[in-house]
């Protein structure tokens, strides 16, 4: 009797499974493409990475498909066009829950410590080392370190947006004061504006300011400071550097003499300084934005201050592009990559068709790149283009952990306190260093 | 006994049936949720709260379908090799069972450990023996510390059910986390109950075995004292025949010795010479008796009944009669018995021989023919001669005895006197078949 009923069940079972496995082989085939022809997908959000207006998107991209296209035949590369950045983190996603994500796609700083933790982007590490035609040296070292995830590659760069400081040269030229050499430091900084800092017409109100927006952040990377452990569970707020940092960020606010410097009083020409990064340098000083918003005064960039313990430095904001851990032609999605964040012909189309740049230095320092930022450069005003290189090269990767954002957060506003004057300066940062520690550790 | 096991099996079934029922549950669930979640366009937050990939929707279901199936058809299979007693292929489906296991837990996320106790039922229910209990603990063991998910939370990433309860509003999440822990303590019911079976039936087992022993001594008990009872009328019986060998040889002898004797004596002084002839009647009488007497000691001793096998006894004795009488004896037989008692073998023999010195002494027969055949499990045994025969037979010692003989075992004599003599015997062949327990249990 059991067993008759333990015979009938066996067949039922084998029947049941034979339809599993054929329903799995049918879905399998479904997803996958026919051998003769293999398709890349490629994510990509529509505008530019870096907040600032552009027209033609894929201009790169394309080219770079056409090229890829061309020298590996029964290579097709597709994507999908006009996803916007602030939409493109929630398709992503909903491609990632659908298990169908792209095999190459754009990784957003904010997502990158998350897709690398969950095991979504591909570790590049391998691959890297049995590719003989590629080599890590050839980056900037901070573009390739912002695709590292615990001490793996990720991600590999695209292209890169570092910050400088922009001067207005005309105001400079009126109060006298030369153009800050490459070198200039942070005291050099708080001189220029404790002298241009006055009342110019006389109204009880200073009209005529040193500086505007110039972040703390900004000064402790200038200063050598590392403010979080790799690992991202300690913070060193209550360091010496940090210390002297904030000493200069409270001097710095005192030379605006208690008056808020607005956006408008620098377009209107009246602040000496105001960190840019440069691709909004690319896009204002063209034409027509530099007409429509800064025609009454004649700009230019030159590195950032440094600090008494660090370099002329600031932190260098990369777009990362990643590979899908869960795609089915890696080899070939490897080489449209290095296709795209490697090959110098595709970096040197970047300072022409993009506002970002090239994260090769040989695509940064050759002919074409010059070519192209001098023919936007109206008149006599030369960008002395040994001032990308020479930032790039300098700058540091910000951090990039789950809980990074937040932690900034939390100290950007303590911080601010502190130089606003409301929260006493004694032991503040101990306290800061304290509370973000809780919040990493927990 | 029979119904015990099935409700075992039945409760077993349940167990498979309920635990396809919750992967199946907790696999929709997770699919459709996720579906939800792409839907409703919160699928960015929805990874930035889980630390791993999640499987597509339509994965996940085909990935718990499938390990589930292969999980119980490797069950199935373990049950049924437990019936075989093949040890080493049972270790080999429990490995894989363990790993299907393991796969069907991977497949909805860690979200519901009940598999494991499936696995744990064969595990017990396979259980034999003390040097099996190591492998059952460290089995279980092992098995409940990969399914206590902080344990390997670390090393693979699962998304937490949490995370998908988590999307729906406030009092849906309340239903389907009691949902989840209904499902457990169901579950775990089940196979409590399931497990009380095994262990009754386990115990009525033992407790039958028992009672079964009890019957097997019993049985002993009254079979050596059947032996005892047996030897005991062997004794009397050999008694009897040695009663009847002396009242048939030397009884008869001495009584016609003393009968002769006292007429003599009567005569002796009358008529001398009819005395004279009347003594060396009583001479002849009392040598007959000797002869008798002597036959009767060599019957008691072993002859060629217990030197030989039947066939080849019978054939010496026909043999060695013939040749002292002169008279002509053929055996036909169509086919031999087989398997034939001692004691069936010895009243053949006897018949046979006792006819024969029948026809020789009171028909003067010159032919003899023994027949013997085989007639729907009984063997006939005809021997027919050409002497004198008998209109109106008496039945002397000899055909008594030869009727004695063959009530004990059951059968039938018959004897007619016309023309020759003709003795019928019949003895069942079937009957020593009836303490046989094997067939005794069939029929």
């Amino acid at each position: 009797m059991v067993f008759n009923i333990q015979r009938h069940n066996l067949k039922w079972l084998l029947f049941i499974i034979t339809i599993c496995i054929i329903s799995a082989v049918f879905f399998y085939n479904i997803h996958t493409p026919k051998p003769e022809e293999t398709t890349i997908r490629l994510g990509l959000f529509a505008g530019s990475n870096w907040n600032v207006p552009s027209g033609e998107s894929y201009a790169v991209i394309d080219t770079a498909i056409k090229n890829f296209e061309n020298s590996h035949p029964g290579v097709k590369i597709t994507y999908v066009s006009g996803i916007r950045k602030q939409d493109y983190a929630e398709w992503l996603a909903e491609r990632i829950l659908n298990g169908d994500e792209p095999d190459l796609f754009m990784v957003l700083a904010d997502d990158f410590n998350l897709y690398s933790s969950m095991g979504i982007l591909q570790n590049l590490d391998s691959m890297a080392e049995n590719d003989s035609s590629f080599d890590t040296s050839a980056y900037y070292q901070a573009a390739l370190d912002y695709g590292k995830y615990r001490r793996k590659q990720y991600a590999l760069p695209f292209e890169s947006m570092p910050t400088l400081m922009f001067v207005n040269k005309t105001l400079l030229a009126k109060e006298n004061i030369p153009i800050p050499k490459d070198n200039w430091t942070w005291q050099d900084f708080l001189d220029i504006c404790r002298r241009v800092t006055k009342d110019t017409d006389g109204d009880g109100t200073p009209d005529q300011f040193g500086y505007y927006d110039y972040t703390w952040q900004q000064a402790a990377a200038s200063n050598g400071l590392q403010l979080f452990r790799n690992d991202g569970k300690f913070s060193y707020f209550a360091d010496n550097k940090m210390n002297d940092t904030l000493k200069f960020m409270i001097e710095l606010k005192k030379t605006n003499l208690g008056y808020t410097v607005t956006a408008k009083d620098f377009d209107m020409g009246k602040v000496a300084f105001r960190p840019f990064t440069f691709a909004e340098y690319r896009t204002y000083k063209p034409y027509p934005w530099r007409i429509k918003k800064y025609s009454s005064f004649e700009w230019d960039c030159i590195e950032m201050p440094s600090g008494p313990s660090g370099r002329n430095t600031s932190e260098l904001d990369t777009l990362l592009i990643g590979m899908s851990s869960r795609s089915k032609h890696k080899r070939i999605t490897w080489e449209f990559l290095k296709e795209l964040c490697y090959s110098s012909e595709t970096q040197k189309l970047l300072p022409s068709l993009s506002q970002g740049v090239p994260v090769i230095k040989a695509a940064v320092e050759s002919n074409e790149a010059k070519q192209a930022l001098l023919q936007d450069a109206p008149g006599e005003e030369k960008m002395n283009l040994s001032i990308i290189s020479d930032v790039m090269q300098t700058a540091v990767s910000p951090p990039k952990f789950k809980k990074y954002s937040l932690a900034m957060l939390m100290a950007d506003s303590e911080i601010k306190k502190i130089i606003d004057g409301t929260l006493p300066f004694n032991n503040a940062l101990n306290k800061v260093q304290k509370q973000i520690n809780d919040l990493l550790q927990n | 006994m029979h119904i015990k096991i099935y409700s075992i099996t039945v409760m077993h079934y349940f167990l498979y049936i309920f635990n396809a029922i919750v992967v199946f549950f907790l696999a929709g669930f997770m699919s459709i949720t996720q579906t939800k979640i792409n839907i409703s366009m919160s699928a960015h937050s929805f990874l930035s709260s889980i630390s791993a990939p999640p499987f597509s929707a339509s994965e996940i279901i085909i990935f718990s379908s499938c390990s589930f199936s292969i999980l119980i058809f490797l069950s199935t299979f373990y049950r049924r090799c437990l019936l075989n007693q093949n040890n080493q292929r049972r270790y080999i489906l429990l490995a894989l069972e363990i790993c299907a296991c393991l796969i069907v837990m991977r497949s909805i996320n860690m979200a519901y450990d009940g598999v494991i106790l499936l696995v744990v039922a064969d595990l017990v229910s396979g259980y034999r023996g003390k040097n099996q209990r190591i492998i059952l603990t460290v089995a279980m063991l092992g098995l409940y510390l990969i399914a206590s998910y902080n344990l390997i939370d670390l090393r693979l990433k699962m998304i937490p059910l949490d995370a998908y309860i988590s999307y729906y509003d406030q009092p849906a999440q309340g239903i389907l986390k009691a949902a989840c822990n209904i499902f457990t303590s169901f579950n775990m019911i089940i196979f409590v109950i399931y497990m009380m079976l095994l262990v009754q039936n386990q115990h009525q087992e033992k407790e039958r075995i028992q009672s079964l022993n009890e019957q097997l001594n019993t049985a002993n008990e009254k079979l050596r004292n059947y032996a005892i009872e047996a030897e005991r009328m062997a004794e009397t019986r050999e008694r009897n025949r040695l009663a009847r060998e002396i009242h048939d040889t030397l009884g008869h002898a001495l009584t016609s010795i003393i009968a002769g004797l006292d007429a003599c004596l009567a005569t002796i002084d009358a008529a001398p010479a009819f005395t004279k002839k009347q003594l060396q009647v009583i001479s002849d009488t009392a040598r007959n008796g000797i002869n008798d007497v002597r036959r009767s000691v060599k019957k008691l001793r072993p002859d060629n009944l217990e030197r030989l096998p039947l066939k080849d006894a019978l054939y010496q004795m026909i043999r060695e009669f013939s040749s002292a009488s002169g008279m002509q004896i053929e055996l036909q037989h169509e086919c031999w018995p087989q398997n034939l008692r001692e004691d069936e073998e010895e009243v053949i023999y006897r018949i046979v021989q006792e006819s024969i010195t029948n026809a020789n002494r009171h028909g003067k027969a010159a032919h003899i023919l023994i027949t013997l055949t085989e007639e729907n499990n009984w063997l006939k045994i005809i021997i027919k001669d050409d002497g004198t025969g008998c209109e109106n037979p008496v039945k002397g010692f000899g055909l008594r005895h030869m009727q004695e003989r063959l009530m004990l075992l059951h059968g039938a004599l018959a004897y007619e006197g016309h023309g020759g003599f003709t003795i019928k015997a019949a003895i069942p062949l079937n009957r020593g078949d009836v303490y046989n327990d094997k067939n005794n249990d069939s029929g």
